[in-house]
């Protein structure tokens, strides 16, 4: 099928001119299947609320699984595929934007220079971004292959990154697109279509690169074993601990004693000082005395104050280290918490089944591990 | 027509006191209640059931906390489910479906000092302690 040639009148020239086919079946579905993957990227991360952060986790990875796929097709792929084919220094760049000024239909029937130049760019974005996905996903949410080794800080640092690159690479599609249409125009072929039928007019005096055979089996080959290997490893290091993430269940003496008249909340969602204050208050509880005997309180009290905020880096842990400089007891009241949940309309917080703004874990179903994840977050509906 | 007189007072006493006696586990609590109860007034002459779901449906003042009365939170239904302040379901506190209430001296306690703090900003006394238990134990 590849070098399938149709006869076709010639949109611009007038005489009648073959088509060949340029794009192979693994760059067209590339090419489109990235587009929806990016478009799903751009959607779960700037559009859709943050439950989706998941899908956008899955996605990215699919984004990056995508391109090194290409990158092996760019090495052993036909000679339309081969990077060694098409990409070029700036020397050739500066020719062919020369050509366009100077209105010279200098034409490459594989990708023009500043095209490849585009497509280098595009794959370097994509890696860059999923090289900082994984660490903020590491760093902030204590998930992932590096989760192990990264601290919030640097996880932050790693989402600012990433949101920079993002952006950078959605004015790289633009961009692309713009480019796309002026080519399209400047050629006479569209180039859209190009990419879906893979086929291309073939003018005299084309650039063509010279033909070498794909080594489709290779390739895949070599593809699945790059899977394989990294599939591996991805599970091999998040069997390893979280970095500064609380591990195992509350204790039970607390869950117990604290989780009467409420969720016994996770000791990382206040700092050590408002623990001891709180433990010391405990007969004016807000609006309830809820004392303890001294000899059950006395563990509670340590093991509240041993599992702070301070203690852990978690994203919670690192949030509600700033208490309310009003109510410093209440982690509702914490600025963070009221910042994140000012959405959410009174009436859900009232009527069932969430009934207080307290009930974390009617919408957080991880509430009693301190992770507090993204993905965990799912607002029930209101029982009339 | 002695005899039958003394039976009928047999039946009616065994009767009354079936109607108030309480399960052997919670009776055991209430009966620790009673022997403080007699320590204190040698004159005291056992528990009231009607005292207590007095008590439990009374409006109280000098509450140190927001609920001021004990249905505020265990509802005004003993047999069915209560709720917090803050939304968690209480079980319910009759012992008739909740065999389990009043079986733990130390959490009878333990709550008693809590709500009657909350709610009358006191101490319970022996006497409303027993009344309260004597009522859910029947209920
Ligand atoms: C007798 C019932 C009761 C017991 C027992 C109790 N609490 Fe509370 N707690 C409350 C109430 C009521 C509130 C306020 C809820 C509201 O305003 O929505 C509260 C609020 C809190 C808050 C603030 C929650 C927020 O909304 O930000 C924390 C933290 C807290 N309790 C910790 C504890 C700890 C620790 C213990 C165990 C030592 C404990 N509580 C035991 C009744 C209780
Ligand atoms: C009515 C449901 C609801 C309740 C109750 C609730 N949350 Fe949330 N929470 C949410 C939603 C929705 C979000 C996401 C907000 C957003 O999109 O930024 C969120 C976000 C968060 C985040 C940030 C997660 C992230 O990845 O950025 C934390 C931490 C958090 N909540 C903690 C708490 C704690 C602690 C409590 C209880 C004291 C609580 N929430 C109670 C619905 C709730
Ligand atoms: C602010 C809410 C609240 C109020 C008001 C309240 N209670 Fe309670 N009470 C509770 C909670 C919560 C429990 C423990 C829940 C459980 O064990 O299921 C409890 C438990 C008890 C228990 C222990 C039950 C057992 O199984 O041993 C007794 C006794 C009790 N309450 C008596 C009272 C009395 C008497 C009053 C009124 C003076 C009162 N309560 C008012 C919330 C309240």
């Amino acid at each position: 099928m590849e070098h399938q040639t149709i006869p076709l009148a010639a949109q611009g020239s007038g005489t009648s001119l073959q088509r060949v086919r340029v794009w192979d079946r693994f760059v067209r579905a590339f090419h489109w299947s990235l587009v929806g993957a990016m478009a799903v990227a751009f959607a779960t991360s700037l559009l859709l609320p943050k439950e989706w952060a998941l899908i956008h986790v899955i996605d990215g990875t699919a984004c990056v699984a995508l391109v090194a796929a290409r990158l092996v097709w760019g090495w052993l792929g036909p000679e339309y595929a081969r990077f060694a084919a098409f990409v070029r220094g700036p020397a050739a760049v500066i020719a062919h934007l020369r050509d366009i000024a100077a209105g010279r239909v200098h034409r490459h029937r594989g990708h023009n220079p500043l095209g490849a130049a585009m497509i280098v760019a595009l794959l370097a974005g994509v890696v860059v971004l999923g090289v900082t996905g994984t660490a903020t996903l590491g760093g902030t949410l204590k998930s992932g292959p590096l989760a192990f080794a990264l601290s919030f800080a640097t996880g932050s640092a790693a989402r600012e990154v990433h949101e920079l690159v993002a952006y950078a690479v959605l004015g790289l599609i633009a961009a692309h697109v713009a480019g796309a249409i002026f080519e399209s125009r400047r050629t006479r072929e569209n180039l859209a279509l190009s990419m879906v039928t893979g086929l291309k007019e073939a003018r005299s005096g084309d650039e063509v690169p010279a033909a070498v055979p794909a080594h489709a089996v290779l390739a895949a080959i070599l593809s699945v074993t790059l899977f394989a290997a990294s599939g591996f490893a991805v599970a091999t290091l998040m069997k390893r601990p979280a970095l500064g993430a609380p591990v195992g269940a509350l204790d039970a003496s607390y869950k117990k004693e604290c989780g009467d008249c409420h969720i016994a909340y996770h000791p990382s969602l206040l700092p050590s000082a408002q623990w001891t204050a709180l433990m010391d208050g405990l007969a004016r509880h807000f609006g309830e005395n809820a004392t303890l005997p001294a000899a059950t309180a006395a563990p509670i009290r340590s093991y509240l104050t041993a599992n702070a905020a301070e203690t852990f880096d978690t994203l919670a842990a690192n949030a509600f280290r700033r208490v309310s400089a009003t109510d410093p007891l209440r982690i509702t009241a914490a600025p963070f918490w009221q910042r994140t949940h000012d959405e959410i309309s009174d009436a859900v917080f009232k009527a069932k089944p969430v009934k207080s703004k307290g009930n974390c874990a009617a919408c957080h179903s991880d509430a009693a591990t301190g992770m507090f994840r993204p993905w965990n977050i799912d607002i029930p509906e209101v029982v009339k | 027509m002695r005899i039958a007189a003394i039976l009928t007072a047999i039946v009616i006493a065994g009767t009354a006191i079936a109607a108030v006696a309480a399960p052997p586990a919670q009776q055991a609590i209430i009966d620790q209640f009673a022997a403080a109860a007699k320590k204190a007034d040698p004159g005291f002459s056992g528990f009231s059931p009607d005292a207590g779901k007095t008590f439990f449906f009374a409006e109280q003042t000098g509450g140190t906390g927001e609920a001021s009365n004990c249905y505020a939170c265990h509802g005004k239904d003993p047999k069915k489910a209560g709720e917090t302040r803050a939304g968690q379901t209480i079980d319910p506190i009759a012992v008739s479906v909740n065999p389990k209430r009043f079986t733990d001296m130390a959490m009878v306690e333990k709550w008693f000092g809590r709500n009657c703090d909350t709610v009358l900003g006191r101490e319970c006394t022996v006497v409303e302690k027993g009344n309260f238990l004597t009522f859910m134990s029947a209920q």
